[in-house]
């Protein structure tokens, strides 16, 4: 696996952790290696995670509630809200968009 | 429903804030706890694990602060914690605190104050509707050196039919008419008026009507409008005053309506006045047919839309009209166009404008002061900025943090200088000098509040900003590593310090020096001889109803009456009559011409101060006579006419010739085409205001030249209050009908003449005086705090045996260098700052050097003695005590 951090695009952040959150509910650090896992590069420190979860709660796209972790240990757990679900359809077309455009910008070169 | 949810979190963050901070703090705990356990599955040694799952994490506070910086609504808690920290701060440093709240409550306070009364004097709106459309308009001879005369009723009955760019215009004039029939005879300011003149100010009335234009026709029913105050005082607020009739001089007056108090027309009137047209008075009337007589003070509406540029262009068209048509009456005269507002408050601008800076000054040496305190206060905060720093907070943060603690300072410290304020302008409302036009509506209202707020937002951002941009700058590791830095701060922060120390020197140097210039001028005017003596000569004035007393020869035997009455009293034989009074009255000014003097013509003009007196004022005044003689009981009314001039006029209008036996004759009444013979020269006398230079004067007998009035000078050593108690009991005996009004003392009349000059010199030296003292406490606050700094470097010094002498030179090097620094550039902006004042300065030019030469003497000396106190402390220093503490 590749840990070497990729600079996350501005925006891309929300995405995937909506992203991330769709399988189901996870806590911080679930998020955080799911991301990684399924982008196979991004590394989310905390200190960018973890504002951005308690921004996106308060913007109602995700809930969170305390749970038991897999090792029995309490954990924050956050899981989509119908406007989070939303959210990421909204989040996807515009980064097919975005993307889209990226690459006919690139091939034209 | 997001936005709900919204309003919750931001309700929840703010008022669950406890909550919130355990969530989270359990929430990066766990986070952090099973980061470990990730570890130790893949096999780390527990130690490693924990080093390393800190390392991923980042710091547990940082990443707190970081979502903390994130949440909704979180500008406000923080702003809220600072604030309730920087009110803890105040109170945990209540000597700090004291010193900053005083001297910005000082700053803000006196600014307040001055700011009130500059808003009810240059700012506020006239008490006239639309009244940025109204001017006055004057005649001028700019030839014969009149600057601004009234109009002859002829040249402005023909510029209002005839103009293009005023919608309507008025003249008025003013004197004293006696009104009777109502209990004690009263004396009342009179407005005499065309009957356009409420329309032009859009005055409406508050009971019957104003004037019509049938009201100024010739041969109309004679009318009068009263102020609501007179209406209210003399007549009871009688509901059925309209219609009801009164007497004025003895005349019968239809009352027609009440103008409400607001409206005061010239500004400066007490509110008790009426108004009559102009056609209804015996003086005035009487001189509506001569178009050579200027007396007539116009006010115009301009039209919307024409300016003053265009009014001005046609105005002068109408004045080369006037001179062509009538050369000897218009001829040399031009027409000027004035805003209303300008014309009332023009005397005053400048000293006012003049105050409000100087007061700015001593609130930018009041922020100057705190700046210095806050920055030497950062410095020892420099630690627990650090850690702040070190917990995660941003540079921003720690700005807005000093900030917010300085808010609340200048919140503290404006609303203290508010109820300053308060009581600064009811001790400037005994100040004010009795001239200043618009006293009365100089209060602290919501305007003045506003500005006060806003002044010290604006001071507490201009004190706090610099302290709080180093404190942000400051270096992490230095300022953990130097454990509160016991050894020295750092160079910049010093620098800023006593930049700020030598800028106070210079502010104070210009407000010292500026105080200085008027204090002396003030002490010339003080000393300046009037040419008479005032001591113990009390004035009165008495005028005669004009329709009683209609004749000259009524008048002179009045006068010589009542003269002979009170002179008969004991201790009031040194008793005169003089009309215009000195000092009381001001001048009349006559233009008259020297019998067979070739240069005579009516292209120059000759006039001088014209006083009408019986033959004792010289004895009673003390006026010295030079040569010829003074008037005796045999110039009566049917012996040849005789005048007496001053020394000013025989030099200035008989050069190298004896005055004594040439002629003068006159224009006007009473003399028209009169010859009157010189018969003595007198000493100069300033008739107008101390300040005043005398000018040419001339005195003619009472006797030849009499007035509707009596007013009588009395040398006497008895009380005035007596003094005035027997002339009105010699009047009434006389003839009960007759007021006695302005009883005075003339030294108290030569004091109210000096009054704005006094104002200005007493305010200005009290704020520089503040501003002193401010420079001082400023300059000793950096010494004394270099010196704690550097008690430690003083102590080795010492130890290695320093004498005490090299620490004592050692702490004032550093006084003498800001001390230095203040006076190079406090003395430019002092030399350009007094230059604004050269025309308030009397005696004295705005480049005198003694003002300059002390103030810099006595800075310095100030300075170094604030310097030496601190510097002695560190001369004192134990090099025992000095190092162990450290």
């Amino acid at each position: 696996m590749n840990t070497e951090p990729t600079t996350l695009l501005q925006g891309t952040l929300d995405l995937l952790i909506l992203k991330s959150l769709v399988a189901g509910e996870k806590h911080g650090l679930g998020v955080s290696r799911r991301i990684q896992q399924i982008t196979g590069t991004f590394v989310v420190k905390p200190g960018s995670l973890f504002p951005a979860l308690h921004r996106m709660e308060e913007e109602c796209w995700i809930s969170s509630f305390w749970g038991d972790s897999e090792n029995n240990r309490r954990a924050k757990y956050y899981r989509l809200t119908k406007a989070g679900r939303k959210q990421l359809e909204v989040e996807t077309t515009r980064w097919g968009r975005i993307s889209w455009a990226i690459a006919q910008a690139l091939e034209a070169l | 429903m997001p936005l709900l949810v919204k309003a919750q979190s931001f309700l929840r963050n703010l008022f669950l804030s406890r909550r919130v901070e355990v969530d989270i703090d359990a929430e990066v705990h766990s986070h952090l706890e099973m980061l470990v356990e990730e570890n130790i599955r893949r096999g780390m040694p527990p130690e490693e694990a924990q080093r390393t799952a800190r390392i991923e994490l980042g710091g547990i506070e940082q990443v707190k602060e970081q979502v903390r910086e994130k949440r909704i609504g979180n500008w406000l808690q923080s702003v809220t914690f600072d604030c309730r920290y920087g009110a803890r701060q105040l109170r945990k440093n209540p000597g700090f605190a004291a010193v900053a709240i005083l001297t910005l409550a000082l700053g803000i306070g006196a600014n307040t104050a001055i700011f009130s009364v500059v808003y009810a004097i240059l700012l506020k709106q006239l008490p006239y509707a639309q009244a940025d459309q109204l001017f006055n308009v004057f005649e001028a001879q700019p030839r014969a050196g009149i600057p601004a005369a009234g109009w002859s009723y002829d040249n402005f009955a023909e510029l209002r039919e005839q103009n293009h760019i005023f919608s309507d215009m008025a003249g008025s004039n003013q004197h004293q008419l006696t009104l009777t029939g109502r209990g004690e005879p009263a004396v009342v300011h009179t407005s005499v008026v065309t009957a356009e003149f409420f329309a032009v100010f859009g005055q409406k009335p508050l009971l019957g009507r104003v004037f019509l234009p049938d009201d100024g026709k010739r041969g109309a029913a004679p009318v009068v409008i009263l102020s609501e105050n007179l209406w209210r005082s003399s007549f009871g607020a009688d509901p059925k005053i309209i219609g009801s009739s009164i007497n004025l001089d003895k005349r019968t007056f239809t009352v027609v309506g009440v103008v409400p108090s607001t409206f005061r027309f010239p500004v400066l009137t007490e509110g008790e006045q009426l108004w009559i047209p102009v056609v209804q008075d015996l003086l005035f009337s009487s001189w509506m047919p001569q178009r050579g007589l200027h007396w007539l003070q116009v006010t115009g509406r301009l039209k919307p839309g024409v300016s003053i540029r265009q009014a001005q262009a046609e105005l002068d068209a109408v004045s080369t009209r006037l001179a062509r048509e009538f050369p000897a009456e218009n001829g040399g005269w031009t027409i000027h166009i004035v805003p209303l507002q300008q014309d009332i408050v023009g005397n005053v601008r400048s000293a006012l404008l003049v105050l409000m800076g100087a007061v700015g000054l001593v609130l930018l040496i009041a922020c100057t002061n705190i700046a210095n305190l806050l920055l030497t206060r950062a410095t020892s905060r420099e630690r627990e900025i650090g850690v702040r720093v070190t917990l995660g907070a941003g540079r921003a943060r720690i700005v807005r943090q000093l900030l917010s603690e300085t808010a609340v300072l200048g919140l503290v410290g404006g609303l203290a200088g508010i109820a300053l304020a308060y009581w600064g302008v009811h001790a400037l409302s005994s100040l004010l000098p009795p001239d200043l036009p618009r006293v009365n509506a100089i209060r602290v209202d919501n305007f003045v509040l506003g500005f006060a707020l806003l002044l010290s937002a604006a001071a507490s951002m201009a004190f706090g900003l610099a302290p709080a941009l180093f404190a942000a700058n400051s270096n992490l590791q230095s300022s953990l590593r130097e454990g509160g830095g016991r050894s020295g701060e750092s160079r910049h922060r010093r620098h800023a310090r006593s930049f700020l120390a030598a800028g106070e020197i210079a502010l104070a140097m210009v407000l010292l020096v500026a105080a200085g210039l008027l204090l002396r001028s003030f002490a010339k005017l003080m000393s300046v001889s009037p040419g008479f003596n005032p001591q113990h000569i009390v004035e009165a004035d008495i005028s005669l109803p004009r329709y009683q007393y209609s004749t000259p020869q009524q008048w002179a035997a009045f006068s010589d009456n009542l003269l002979a009455r009170i002179q008969s009293e004991p201790g009031m034989q040194d008793s005169a009559v003089a009309v215009p009074r000195p000092i009381a009255d001001g001048c009349v000014n006559m233009a008259f011409d020297i019998v067979g003097d070739p240069a005579s013509s009516a292209s120059t003009s000759r006039t001088a101060d014209y006083v009408s007196i019986s033959p004792e004022y010289f004895h009673v005044m003390g006026i010295p006579l030079f040569s010829g003689r003074i008037f005796d009981r045999r110039d009566a009314l049917s012996a040849p006419r005789v005048t007496v001039i001053s020394r000013t006029m025989a030099r200035l209008y008989f050069p190298h010739q004896d005055p004594l036996g040439k002629q003068l004759t006159f224009a006007l009444p009473p003399d028209r085409g009169v010859a009157r013979e010189v018969v003595g020269i007198v000493g100069d006398v300033r008739d107008v205001a101390l300040g005043q230079d005398p000018g040419p004067m001339m005195y003619v007998p009472y006797a030849q030249a009499p007035f509707w009035g009596a007013n009588v000078v009395v040398r006497s050593t008895l009380s005035p209050s007596s003094i005035a108690a027997t002339i009105r009991q010699e009047v009434q005996t006389m003839d009960k009908d007759l007021p006695v009004t302005d009883v005075a003392l003339l030294p108290d009349l030569i004091d109210a003449s000096v009054s704005q000059p006094r104002f200005r010199t007493f305010l200005l030296g009290l704020f520089a005086a503040m501003a002193l003292v401010l420079a001082a406490t400023g300059i000793f606050g950096v010494i004394s705090y270099s010196v704690s700094r550097r008690a430690n470097e003083i102590g080795i010094r010492v130890a290695l045996g320093a004498s005490r002498g090299t620490i004592l030179r050692m702490g004032l090097r550093g006084t003498l260098a800001l001390t230095v620094a203040g006076l190079a550039v406090g003395i430019p902006c002092a030399l350009a700052a007094s230059r604004l004042l050269g025309h308030m300065l009397f005696g004295i030019s705005a480049s005198d050097p003694a003002p300059l030469a002390v103030v810099t003497i006595g800075l310095a000396a100030v300075a170094a003695l604030a310097g030496y106190i601190p510097a002695r402390r560190a001369m004192r220093v134990d090099p025992m005590i000095a190092l162990r503490y450290e």
